[in-house]
């Protein structure tokens, strides 16, 4: 409780988390402390499970027929797969922006609108508040700011993603989850973000899903390797640790073999 | 001499063939094979292409010559009397010459009106449940299979069950409500299957963005999936209008077929236009202008409903420009 400036963030912690998709077992073991107000970077191939891991922490993974979690998932130290507990607000607390930029076919000001008129604010003047800071934040807004009633469709992709987080952020998470939000991006759109990200770790706990290293590398703190040995056998974390010690100083040797880029 | 020359040529002709067989390496002999086929191929494919479109325009055009040959029969029949005010707008005579379809007019859209008030809400809401609450399964199986079965039911079947059901059991008389409550029965299969469709074309991503923002599946639905999926249910509603006002079996037995009043309570019985052109056609001799009258309603009938099916594209296509659901295609 004694981090910098940072009262709200949240800190999730994974302790034996296996992920059933029916028969099909997609996680085994994984055990994570997502720090907070810091960018956690999970890599490594396709298929590794690393996404599904990032669903789990938002509960996403309810919508897909027969999922199950087992384990333990906590947020703040409360368990998030406890019976009663509410998704809703949990999705509140822990925002989530998706590979393809996927804004409401809406105007720009009511994608960012969406999450606070669904809490229920009604007030023009907040609303309008809350658009214009969300945007800022999003460093969305000065590019935005004469086109708020056009549709969200029109713009850009990198300017959608940067949109979709505004959304996220207008609800004032406290964790926001990516799920390799620049695969769909051109390197500026993606430069773009990655400084957003450095700039908003101050105050959101981020979890960044990427296949791009070099992205991990440049924006995370703390890194998680995840793998699967064949076909068929379920993702498991290889290893974790401060980015830095992934990168330079990496204690497996398949996380060694991945991050030189000799397999994966 | 001239047989001597065609020797040579082919003699000439046959000795390069097999020097070349000779030397040509294997690679070369397969790419001559092969470029050889992909010439043949590409004739044979061109003119099979001519000919398969040749074949396809001709059944269009067959079936668009149907159409035509009936819009231009039943135009040139009615279409004058059927743009003449004083039919339109005019009162039905009973035993004089001269008489309009007014009350017919008013009737066909107050029957509409009623069932599409009916039809609609139960429709989309059953196809809500099946495309956002219901897990694949028993339950929805059998709700597709009963709505098939029940859009293959002939349409004669339900008037006859709406007569027994809401015109004798439930008292209804004959009615517009009998009939609309019919005419829903009639039009629920269909009206719930163009909506489940629409809102299965709305993006998963949609949903997913709204749910990880902390909606509720039902927040969900009415922010973000109905509004997508208006364009396509609105054209379900416009084309169940058409097929409403073009009823006629469903409505004889259930609204009425010769009443000459404007009916202004759901529960009084009515004649509306399908029905009173059947009726004009089969008993309407006592008008001694019977087949003026039935001749000038078909004509008007149909300007209606291809009005309708016209209307109903031009409104998806305005509805998904403005939501933005659609873009660039159709």
């Amino acid at each position: 409780m004694t981090e910098v400036a940072c009262g709200a963030c949240g800190k999730f912690e994974l302790e034996g988390v296996n992920l059933y998709y029916n028969g099909f077992k997609a996680l085994e073991g994984i055990d994570l402390r997502i720090e907070r107000c810091s960018i956690t970077a999970l890599i490594g191939p396709s298929g590794c499970g690393k996404s599904s891991a990032l669903r789990c922490l938002n509960r996403m993974n309810d919508l897909i027929p027969g999922a199950r979690v087992e384990g333990l998932v906590s947020l703040d130290g409360e368990d998030v797969y406890q019976r009663g507990y509410d998704v809703v607000e949990l999705r509140k607390r822990v925002g989530m922006v998706f590979q393809k930029p996927n804004p409401f076919p809406k105007s720009v000001y009511e994608n960012v609108a969406y999450g606070p008129r669904l809490f229920g604010i009604k007030d023009k003047e907040t609303l309008d508040d809350i658009v214009e800071s969300s945007l800022v934040s999003a460093a969305l807004w000065d590019e935005v700011k004469g086109k708020l009633k056009s549709s969200a469709l029109a713009l850009s992709g990198g300017q959608q993603q940067r949109l979709c987080i505004a959304r996220v952020l207008a609800v004032q998470p406290e964790v926001i989850l990516l799920d390799e939000p620049c695969s769909a991006l051109d390197p500026i759109a993606t430069q773009r973000i990655e400084d957003l990200l450095v700039e908003l770790k101050s105050r959101y706990t981020i979890v960044i899903v990427t296949h791009n290293m070099q992205q991990a590398a440049r924006v995370s703190d703390y890194t998680a390797f995840f793998m699967i040995e064949q076909q068929g056998d379920p993702g498991r974390v290889i290893e974790y640790d401060t980015t830095n010690a992934i990168f330079t100083n990496p204690k497996d040797e398949r996380t060694e073999r991945y991050i030189t880029g000799r397999f994966g | 001499m001239s047989g001597l020359e065609v020797k040579t040529v082919e003699e000439e002709g046959l000795r390069v063939e097999v020097a070349a067989g000779l030397c040509e390496s294997r690679d070369e002999r397969l790419e001559r094979v092969i470029r050889q086929h992909i010439e043949r191929h590409k004739r044979r494919a061109a003119a099979a292409d001519r000919a398969f479109t040749a074949a396809t325009w001709a059944v269009a055009a067959v079936a668009l010559g149907i159409l035509a040959f009936i819009v231009i029969t039943i135009f040139a029949r009615g279409l004058g009397t059927a743009l003449n005010p004083g039919f339109l707008f005019g009162k039905p005579q009973a035993i004089k010459e001269g008489g309009g379809i007014w009350p017919m007019v008013v009737s066909s859209f107050y029957l509409a009106a009623l069932t599409v008030a009916m039809v609609v809400p139960v429709g989309v809401g059953a196809a809500v449940y099946m495309s956002e609450f219901a897990r694949e399964g028993r339950v929805t199986r059998l709700v597709r299979l009963g709505a098939d079965v029940l859009s293959s039911v002939p349409s004669v079947v339900f008037g006859i069950f709406g007569m027994v059901l809401f015109v004798v059991y439930l008292g209804l008389g004959y009615s517009l409500l009998a009939g609309a409550l019919t005419l829903t029965l009639l039009n629920l299969p269909t009206v719930m299957r163009t909506s489940e469709e629409a809102l299965r074309a709305v993006p998963v991503s949609y949903r997913e963005a709204s749910l990880a923002l902390g909606a509720s599946r039902w927040e969900t639905v009415k922010r973000v999936v109905l509004p997508s999926a208006a364009p396509g249910i609105t054209t379900g509603a416009v084309l169940a209008v058409g097929r409403i006002v073009g009823e006629s079996a469903a409505v004889i037995y259930t609204v009425g077929i010769f009443v000459r009043k404007i009916p202004v309570s759901p529960l009084q019985p009515a004649a509306p236009m399908a029905a009173h052109i059947w009726h004009t056609y089969t008993e309407g001799a006592l008008v001694s202008d019977w087949m003026r009258i039935a001749n000038g309603e078909a004509a008007f009938l149909l300007l209606l409903v291809l009005a309708l099916n016209l209307g109903a594209r031009l409104l998806t296509r305005a509805l998904a420009k403005k939501t933005g659901t659609v873009k660039g295609n159709e």
